[in-house]
Parts: C-alpha cells; structure tokens; sequence
C-alpha cells in the first residue's frame, strides 16, 4: 500500500504552489497572450488596480490590471463589455489562483486595426498634420465641387440631390472612386492629387461613403490618403460614415462632416439665404443712406438759415434801402429849398415890385420932373416960379409952370 | 488673365463683410453727404457683384474619367444611373 503513496512526494502548498508559478511563467503558450471575453464583476480599488472576471458562455477566469498599466486606457472597462485583453497567465500563490494579469484592453471588433488606428493617429499628430491653423478655409460661395466617392452609392446621390436643392445653379463634378478594400486609399489619394492637377478651380473637394464598419471605413484610415489630403491645395471635405465614426481622413480634412448628406448641408449654402441676406444688406443700405441724407438736409437748412443771417446780401440790400430812404430825405430836402427858394423869389419880386415907382404911381403917387433937365422934384428949393416941370402919372404925363410955392413940413 | 486670378481672389464673403462694414458706416451716421453718397454707390455696387455671383455659376453635374496619367474625359452624370447599374431593385 505504502508503495502507492511514497513519502517523498510530500510538498508544503508554498511549494506546490511555486511550482506552478514558475511553471505557468516558462510557458510561453501562457505569457503575452490574447484572450477574448466579456467584462464582469469589474472593480476599480481605490488603490487604481483594476479587478475584474473574464467570460465566455462557458468558462471564466480571474483578471487584475495594476495602475502601472491601466493609466493610459482610451476607455473605462465596463460590465457586459466585449473586449481582448493582452497580457500573462500567471499563479497568484497567496490564494493558490491562477489569473490574467493584462496589460492592455481593447474593445472587442477594433482589434489589431484599431491598434494600428492608434498608432497612425499619434504619429500623424505629431507631424502636425491635425493642425487647426493648416486648415483651408470653405468658401461660402462655391461654384465648382467635386465629389470622390463610389458614384453608385447612396452617398453620391444625398449628396447631389442636397447640394443642388441649396443651390441649384452648382457644377459638381461626380469623381468616381473605389471606397473600399485594399485599393480604395490609394485610389482616393490619386484623384485628389489629379484634381489638383488639372482642376485648380475646384472651390473644395468632398471624399466620402457611406457608414460602416471599421473594416469598412479602412481606406480612410490610410496614411496614402492622411498624406494626399494633407498636400491638396483644394481644401478637402471629409463624409465618411455615420456620426461616431472617426477616421484619420476625419482629423486631415479641412472640415470634417459626419455623413455625406451632412457634408452637402455643411458646405453648399441656401441660395435663397443668401439673396435674403444681401437684399437685408442692401434695404439697410438704403434706409441708412436716406437717414444720413436727411440728417445732413437738416443741417443744410439750419446752415443755410444761419448763412442767410449773415450773408453780405442783407448788409447790401440794408444799405440801398438806407440810400433809398437817404435819397427820399434829400429830395424832400432839396425840393423844400427849392420851393423856400422859390417863395424867396417870389417874396423879393414882391418886394422889388413894391419898390417899383410904377407900382407907387398906380396906387396914386406921381413923380415931378424939371423940365428939360428932368431932375425929379425932391423938395420945393429945386424949381422957381415961373419954371417948366412935367408930373408923371399912372397912364401919362402932365406939364405945366409953377406958379406958387411953399415949404410944409408932411408928416408920413 | 491677371485680372481674372485677381477677380477671383475676392470672395464671396469677402464683398458680404465689406457690405456689412458699408451699412454699418452708414448706421453709425454722422457721414457728410459726399461720403454717404459714396458709401451707398459702393454698397450698390457690391449688392450687385454680390447677386451677380450668386448666379454666375450654371447647374452642371458631370462625371470625371481618368484614362491615364494625364488624360480625362468629362461626361454627363446622372444620380439615376447608379440606381440602374446597382440594379438592387
């Protein structure tokens, strides 16, 4: 009996447990490996170890994922989730457990593409060729379009159809193109290159497809095309796919747009908006002109009023009234003295008149003459008796001698 | 030729903001008459550039086909076509 159970085989569990340990760890079919499964009992101590259990419909096995390597996860582990863990197999002796000790976890289905996705994204960053300010400006009229993309998919027809419902007057140029499978980034890159080539007067170009899986999307993951997009002097569009995927075409382009209908509503603006806007733009022009117009009749007005107050004008039509009224004073003057004159005239005629001995003799005084001396008799001494005087009268002459005279003194 | 490269060198958005500046100038006030009077020709003007652009371009889709490094011909190209050749109906 004894020979069945020799006592030399007898092992402490520390020992037994080593063993395994280091059995586990000089198995290479155990070491660096992926496992696939689906997250549960996920835990994440405070100390940033993550502790978890990997299953399948079948099995499961225990995993921890220390802090050293769950730092720079692109994702937070969760319950449910499909994932590939790499990492060891390895015997945890204090428990006498064997466990996966990961060191890196992807989501499931992104697998080695999404590594390489990883990669590329990372490397062309820091080329630079993400930079926002390489970026090519949209213009917001484009006349000229051309679209890369399968010309018998839906996406071409989404977006024709929108494109030319914005704006129906737009010449779009249908560049027919493999959008995937092995040649389809290569293909894309080439037209891009030739429509720089020979159709410079592209406003921007739009490479696209419809939404699918990450196998699907790959040809815009391609560093050939990253590249192409990157030296296109034609601004480029990206419309790949459906809103959450990303692709590194994505982060080249000059603008990025979710879906190949998104690109078309993104990037070809509503015509009848923009003759809104300019018809806006031009009613405001008018109304502003005719306010600055009216404010400046306004002040031509108060101008011209004040300017009429001082113009020389009035001084000039002041002083020809003032010469009006002076020349009215004057003739009123002169014609005054004139007539002052006159009556002065008159008055001395009338004195002279009064003087006249006519005047005297028709009023009955006569004048006596000496005869033939014809001396005018003053006083009575002048004639002596017996002498020969004439007397003038109003209407003749009388003569005759004297013959009495006599000295009387008359008083007048 | 010059001419043209230079035509094109001023866009669309570009005449739009110069309009905006334009009534802008011109709601802020305070312009003599001349200056109105000029701002509003301008403004016209680019108003006019602007709708003529909008119309300048002819409704044209068209299919490129490369046959070589530096051969291409353009045909005409209808959405309906690739219904057709899909033939998923």
């Amino acid at each position: 009996m004894n020979n069945y159970y020799p006592e030399a085989n007898i092992y402490t569990v520390s020992k037994i447990n080593n063993y395994l340990k280091t059995l586990f760890e000089n198995n290479d079919n155990l070491q660096n490996i992926w496992v696939l499964g689906e997250i549960s009992n996920f835990k994440l101590h405070s100390s940033g170890h993550m502790y978890f259990v990997l299953k399948d419909e079948e099995s499961q096995i225990k995993c921890v994922m220390f802090k050293g390597n769950n730092f720079n996860l692109k994702f937070t582990p969760q319950d449910g989730m499909k994932v590939k863990v790499w990492g060891d197999i390895r015997i945890y002796e204090r428990k006498g457990e064997y466990q996966l000790y990961a060191r890196m976890i992807i989501e499931s289905g992104k697998g080695e593409l999404y590594l390489a996705f990883e990669k590329l994204k990372e490397k062309l960053r820091k080329e630079g060729l993400f930079a926002e300010e390489k970026k090519k400006k949209i213009p917001l009229l484009p006349r000229k379009i051309a679209i890369i993309t399968s010309p018998t998919g839906a996406a071409i027809r989404d977006i024709i159809t929108i494109s030319l419902r914005r704006f129906p007057n737009l010449s779009l140029l249908v560049v027919p193109s493999l959008v995937q499978g092995t040649l389809a980034a290569q293909q894309i890159a080439e037209r891009i290159d030739f429509l720089n080539k020979y159709f410079r007067d592209l406003d921007f170009i739009i490479i696209g497809r419809g939404g699918g899986s990450l196998e699907e999307l790959w040809a815009f993951n391609e560093e050939i095309l990253a590249r192409s997009i990157y030296r296109s002097k034609i601004p480029i569009v990206s419309a790949v796919g459906h809103e959450t995927d990303f692709t590194i075409a994505d982060f080249v382009a000059d603008l990025r747009s979710p879906t190949p209908s998104a690109a078309a509503e993104m990037t070809v603006p509503e015509k009848d908006k923009l003759i809104n806007t300019i018809n806006l733009l031009t009613g405001k022009l008018i109304r502003a002109t005719k306010r600055n117009i009216e404010i400046n009749l306004e002040n031509l007005n108060s101008l011209n009023k004040s300017i009429k107050y001082h113009n020389p004008e009035n001084k000039i039509n002041q002083y020809y009234q003032l010469l009006d009224e002076m020349t009215i004073r004057l003739k009123t003057r002169i014609n005054y003295q004139f007539q002052w004159l006159v009556e002065k005239v008159n008055k001395d005629t009338q004195r002279l008149s009064s003087l006249n001995p006519w005047a005297v003799i028709e009023r009955g005084y006569s004048i006596c003459r000496t005869l033939p001396d014809l001396e005018i008799v003053k006083k009575v001494e002048q004639v002596k008796i017996g002498n020969q005087v004439e007397i003038i009268v109003s209407n003749g002459k009388l003569c005759g001698e004297i013959n009495k005279k006599e000295v009387a003194k008359l008083e007048s | 030729m010059k001419a043209k490269k230079e035509n094109a060198e001023i866009k669309f958005e570009d005449y739009i903001e110069k309009l905006e500046k334009i009534v802008q100038q011109l709601e802020e006030g305070e312009l003599t008459l001349d200056e109105s009077v000029k701002l509003y020709q301008e403004g016209m003007n680019i108003s006019k550039i602007c709708l003529k652009m909008l119309n300048e371009a002819k409704q044209r889709v068209e299919e490129l086909v490369i046959q070589g490094e530096e051969q291409y011909t353009i045909n005409p190209f209808s959405i309906h076509k690739g219904e057709k050749e899909n033939n998923e109906f």
